[in-house]
């Protein structure tokens, strides 16, 4: 019994790994790893699907250097370290990838990176980890991020809000690390310009009241409170019950709290003091041309990380093309085409930036989640805007920065 | 290319199942030997990785210690650590019925993970640890895993080694005594509870060493890595697939677990790229089956228990 299980079990092993043999030499191999089965699964079909249309879409406008295709592969990371390694390792070692587009979610970006892509050398580019802990891992330059941190979204919020002219706020937020990491670098940041936080309280989802919760937020006095939740969740009922009993009278919050459910719920008459920051990528020429060519490909251009997805698996076929296929150069190419300088090439123009690059030209890629120009950190700043309700919408009052 | 390649992911598989043939090991003291369901291995586990982390991390402002202490004090330490945890556990659940104390520590297990994740001074909260130190970690990539992977084996084997004669001491055939005929064994005078707590918390040393084993490894610890499906679940498959009662069974368990679990992927992906995606689900699928298979044909697993006298390999399981 013990022998026969072995046995099949190696059978099983070599037939696997002999048809994993390299077909061409010139072909780039990379590996899109996302969180299939787990607790994204519910995005990850649409991310797998942009970056492999992003692949697509590469190969075919001539694809890399003379002849060569994107090659990827698509593993199960599981949104969970322990899964993302052991993918990231075949990967890297069976596949021979020498870019990796993911992992998903950020404690497998942390982990992959420590454990596998940096001590290997392997570039790494997530489209869907926030956590401001990947921009301080010590990575070689080597992970990179289409999506912005979390940090700063929140630091963009506070300086907008004190330019404004708002000194004293009262902030609540969501216990995980969407909230935490919004609350975190609004408090430090606000702090920092001279502001005062007056109280800052961590609540969890789905309670029925937050009534106790916003008495205690009162107290400070100030009349503006700050929400970093989900307006569809418990930020609507904070909203909803800090109106009702006139503890606030400002509410200022996230992407999380742009959210059509609260405008239905509340009504537009009654928001005329709420403010959200969001992304604005979803409006630049390159998220429409992204957008116009995913739709037809039968894709969801505006599904989660959609276009971070693609931007992360875009840049990659350029930092490849531009490095020649040779894995040491590709952070520093990734660098130039992330550096916001020389011609800019838009989602989907694989034969235009080809032609630059074979000239020496330098571009830079104006992607479809905005213009991806990364810092010392590897990360992207995020284009956010501050928006009002206005009828059953909300519109952008202006840019933050 | 291919051959380092390779090596490379045969080492990283073997230190896997290393950490996971521990953990399996752990679990065997507990439900092989002794009959007490733990179903919060997680818990244990991710005390051992949390305190070995703290130990030897750097310090960081938003959290509490960073001692930079040697990684043989982390290991020791979590040891110590995860062993603690249990004592107060075990005081208070082991007098439950074995279904009742698989519920008592799965809430234990999620009470661990909810405070890792939430307590951020203490934690990192859900951004967890970085920056712990990997022994042999300053050397080249293949160089390091490899001399990573040795090091796992190593403390596998001396584990192993350790269970080995504690079981086939009085003390072993006791809990066996205990576990098949609890009445008798108290009759004959043997003190259960402490005897139970005493397994308890042995096997929860265990798995705290898991656990630093494998936060060296990551060199990061978050709270997605203590997922009860990871870290309690695909353990118990392990051990009742490799043959509960028998130290090897456990780490032969933890052996094929592993391999199905990484390997599968390789033979979904020669499937038309439509379905590939989904056929990522297969190895879930694989695992439950076997699970299915092993407990209709083989209900006492590959490498069934020995019973009685250790040299008699052909007398027929004992049941349960």
């Amino acid at each position: 019994m013990k022998k026969k299980i072995l046995a099949s079990l190696a059978a099983l092993t070599l037939g696997g790994m002999l048809t994993n043999v390299p077909v061409m030499a010139q072909n780039a191999k990379v590996a899109y790893l996302v969180g299939i089965t787990g607790p994204i699964a519910g995005l990850a079909p649409t991310m797998v699907q942009s970056m492999k249309f992003a692949a697509e879409q590469v190969n075919t406008q001539g694809g890399i250097g003379k002849g060569g295709k994107i090659d990827y592969s698509v593993y199960d990371s599981g949104c969970n370290p322990q899964l993302a390694t052991d993918a990231a390792t075949k990967a890297v070692n069976i596949n021979g990838a020498i870019g990796m587009v993911g992992p998903s979610c950020s404690g497998e970006v942390i982990a992959v990176a420590n454990s596998v892509t940096v001590p290997a050398g392997v570039l790494l580019i997530t489209s869907s980890g926030t956590s401001p802990k990947i921009s301080t891992l010590d990575d070689k330059d080597l992970v990179f991020r289409t999506v912005p941190s979390d940090d700063y979204q929140g630091r963009a919020l506070a300086r907008t809000l004190k330019a404004h002219g708002t000194d004293k706020v009262a902030m609540t937020y969501l216990n995980n690390d969407y909230g935490l990491g919004l609350a975190e670098a609004f408090s430090d940041e606000f702090k920092k310009l001279g502001g005062t936080i007056t109280a800052s309280r961590a609540h969890e989802d789905k309670k029925p009241s937050y009534r106790s919760d916003l008495a205690e937020l009162a107290k400070g006095g100030a009349d503006t409170l700050v929400i970093f939740a989900y307006g569809n969740s418990s930020g609507l009922t904070i909203v909803r019950q800090a109106m009702e009993n006139g503890f606030f009278k400002n509410f200022i919050g996230a992407d999380g709290m742009r959210d059509e459910s609260v405008i239905k719920a509340l009504g537009d008459e009654n928001l005329k003091n709420y403010l959200v920051s969001a992304p604005v990528g979803a409006t630049g020429a390159g998220f429409e041309k992204f957008s116009k060519e995913f739709k037809a490909a039968g894709g969801d251009p505006n599904g989660t990380f959609a276009a971070t997805s693609y931007d992360a698996s875009f840049l990659m076929a350029l930092a490849i093309e531009k490095a020649g296929g040779d894995k040491a150069k590709l952070s520093k190419a990734l660098r130039e085409v992330g550096s916001g300088q020389g011609e800019a090439i838009l989602p989907g123009e694989w034969a235009k930036a080809k032609q630059l690059i074979a000239e020496g030209k330098p571009l830079h890629y104006l992607g479809a989640s905005g213009d991806l120009h990364f810092d010392e950190h590897g990360d992207v700043a995020g284009n956010y805007a501050l928006y009002k309700v206005s009828g059953n919408a909300f519109v952008e009052v202006e840019k933050i920065k | 290319m291919a051959s380092i390649g390779l090596i490379n992911y045969a080492t990283f598989m073997g230190t896997m199942i290393g950490i996971y043939g521990i953990l399996a090991l752990g679990l065997n003291v507990q439900w092989g030997v002794t009959g007490l369901f733990n179903a919060g291995i997680a818990g244990f586990f991710a005390v051992g990785a949390y305190l070995s982390a703290l130990l030897t991390a750097p310090p960081s402002p938003e959290r509490i210690m960073g001692w930079e202490l040697p990684v043989a004090f982390g290991w020791l330490g979590a040891m110590a650590g995860a062993a603690l945890i249990a004592w107060p556990i075990g005081r208070i659940c082991l007098r439950f019925r074995s279904d009742y104390l698989a519920i008592a520590t799965i809430g234990v297990a999620e009470v661990i993970r909810l405070v890792l994740r939430t307590e951020e001074s203490l934690s990192g909260g859900a951004r967890g640890i970085t920056g712990v130190p990997r022994p042999f970690g300053g050397f080249e990539y293949s160089l390091s895993q490899f001399a990573y992977f040795a090091l796992v084996i190593a403390v596998l084997l001396l584990v192993y080694w350790a269970l080995e004669r504690q079981l086939a001491a009085p003390w072993g055939r006791m809990m066996k005594a205990i576990r098949d005929n609890e009445q008798a064994a108290a009759a004959m005078g043997k003190d259960i509870a402490k005897r139970r707590l005493e397994a308890f918390v042995l096997g929860a040393a265990v798995m705290g060493l898991a656990g630093a084993l494998y936060v060296h490894f990551m060199r990061a610890i978050t709270p997605e890595a203590i997922d009860p499906m990871i870290s309690t679940f695909l353990v118990w498959i392990m051990l009742i697939l490799g043959g509960s009662g028998n130290n090897r069974g456990a780490i032969l368990g933890a052996v094929i677990v592993w391999l199905i679990w990484s390997m599968s992927e390789f033979v979904t992906d020669q499937l038309p790229a439509d379905v590939a995606t989904q056929a990522k689900y297969i190895r879930v699928f694989l695992i439950g089956l076997m699970l299915q298979l092993i407990l209709r044909f083989r209900p006492e697993g590959l490498l069934p228990e020995e019973s009685g006298q250790r040299t008699s390999y052909r007398s027929p399981p004992s049941s349960r």
